[in-house]
């Protein structure tokens, strides 16, 4: 593989890479927020009761 | 629920559109001719340098220039980019052992009187005429004329003109592969510069209604703004080590102006970050937005003034001629389309995070206050 084949492939890697990390990112932070504030919420009504 | 499935099926058609332009960018389009040495101090370091090339006449220039003083025969070849069916290409030795010039029309001028053994009319070449050459650069320069891509003059000293050899002799050479990087850089670059134009626009209506969620609108488009800015941004000295043989310039406006850009924008994001109080940090960052909004133009003009400002990022837009080939076109095309969709369904899905980010911050409030 040529230098320029490598460099087409790195940088078509860094997009993907990009894009599916930042997808990644967040789907985990809402699933994070969601939790916490279901955790809240049941907090909160308990004090409620 | 409704925005969350309408922002699911756009990510799944952006991320099929980005799949069939890798597709398309490997396979089908060709590639986008941008010049390696469009910068004059680049063709100065060559100088010297032997250059073979074989291709079409494609233009006449009747013109004598002055810059020419060689004893050889001697050729203009200008870097036209306009035709992409019928180009040239030469690959430079020596000093420029493994980089590709490009050089598409050949442009051809003879001094008449140097080419031995010809007594027909002036000028001995035809329009479509094979050419074949071997000699040297000896002058090479930026002009200011940009149109579709950098135009670049290198005047070229040859010891050997073969006039209707077949393209074959010297054998016709590609451009490197790694052009291609164009096909995702571009769009990229595009969709950072929305996004950050969408943080103007979210930054502007919060400071006129003081609604919240023009203020979680900015900062979502400024977050994916990064995003898009520095995949912009690192995937161009991918392509830069190809073409001019470093990663990084920093004399040039393009990649200086850009590189300011993501820092400022990097900087909204660590202001918000900085700023506890809810609505201090959505005022502060408001102002901060549209204020930062000011190196976008920036960064986008400094390529098209580059004979002012020095810049040999390729220009891409078409200004007064020419264009991309219909292939590369049509790429580009589906790549940009695709890259806004993404950020489309990328921005409903983080104002959607943003959202439940204040809602978990308000029921923290609410439990602390209780307890």
């Amino acid at each position: 593989m040529t230098n320029s084949w490598l460099a087409l492939y790195i940088a078509y890697s860094i997009v993907w890479i990009g894009v599916f990390g930042y997808l990644a990112y967040m789907y985990l932070r809402q699933r994070r927020i969601e939790k916490d504030i279901r955790a809240l919420k049941e907090e909160v009504s308990k004090h409620g009761k | 629920m409704k925005k969350s499935r309408l922002g699911l099926m756009l990510t799944v058609v952006a991320l099929a559109m980005i799949l069939a332009t890798t597709y398309l960018a490997l396979y089908f389009a060709p590639l986008p001719q941008t010049s390696v040495g469009a910068a004059d101090q680049i063709l100065s370091s060559v100088e010297g340098s032997k250059i073979r090339v074989a291709g079409f006449v494609s233009e006449l220039i009747y013109a004598s220039n002055p810059i020419i003083s060689d004893s050889h025969v001697q050729i203009f070849a200008l870097a036209d980019f306009t035709d992409y069916s019928r180009f040239a290409e030469a690959r430079a030795h020596g000093q420029l052992s493994e980089r590709w010039w490009t050089i598409n029309p050949l442009v051809v001028e003879v001094a008449l009187d140097e080419l031995a053994g010809y007594s027909g009319p002036y000028p001995p070449f035809s329009l479509g005429m094979n050419l074949s050459a071997e000699g040297k650069i000896i002058y090479g320069l930026l002009t200011p004329n940009s149109t579709v891509f950098d135009h670049f003059l290198t005047v070229c000293s040859f010891d050997k003109v073969e006039v209707g050899a077949g393209p074959g002799e010297f054998g016709l050479v590609t451009a490197p592969v790694a052009q291609k990087i164009f096909y995702f850089h571009m769009p990229s670059a595009w969709v950072s510069y929305l996004a950050f134009f969408v943080t103007l626009v979210g930054s502007a209506l919060y400071l006129k209604t003081r609604n919240a969620k023009y203020d979680r609108l900015a900062h979502s488009s400024a977050e994916l703004g990064v995003l898009f800015a520095t995949i912009a941004i690192t995937t161009g000295p991918v392509w830069a080590k190809q073409e001019w043989g470093v990663y990084w310039r920093w004399d040039d406006t393009k990649l200086v102006t850009t590189f300011i850009l993501w820092l400022v924008y990097i900087g909204y994001l660590s202001l918000r970050a900085a700023v506890p109080e809810h609505g201090t940090r959505a005022r502060v960052s408001a102002v901060y937005g549209i204020l930062g909004f000011v190196t976008v133009p920036m960064s986008l003009l400094s390529s098209r003034i580059a004979p002012l400002l020095r810049s040999s990022h390729p220009q891409v837009i078409a200004t007064s001629r020419g264009g991309l080939s219909p292939e590369a076109g049509l790429t580009i095309g589906i790549a940009v389309i695709a890259f806004t969709l993404l950020f489309a369904a990328m921005l409903i899905k983080r104002v959607e995070i943003a959202e439940s980010e204040e809602e978990l911050e308000e029921l923290k409030r609410v439990v602390g206050g209780e307890e």
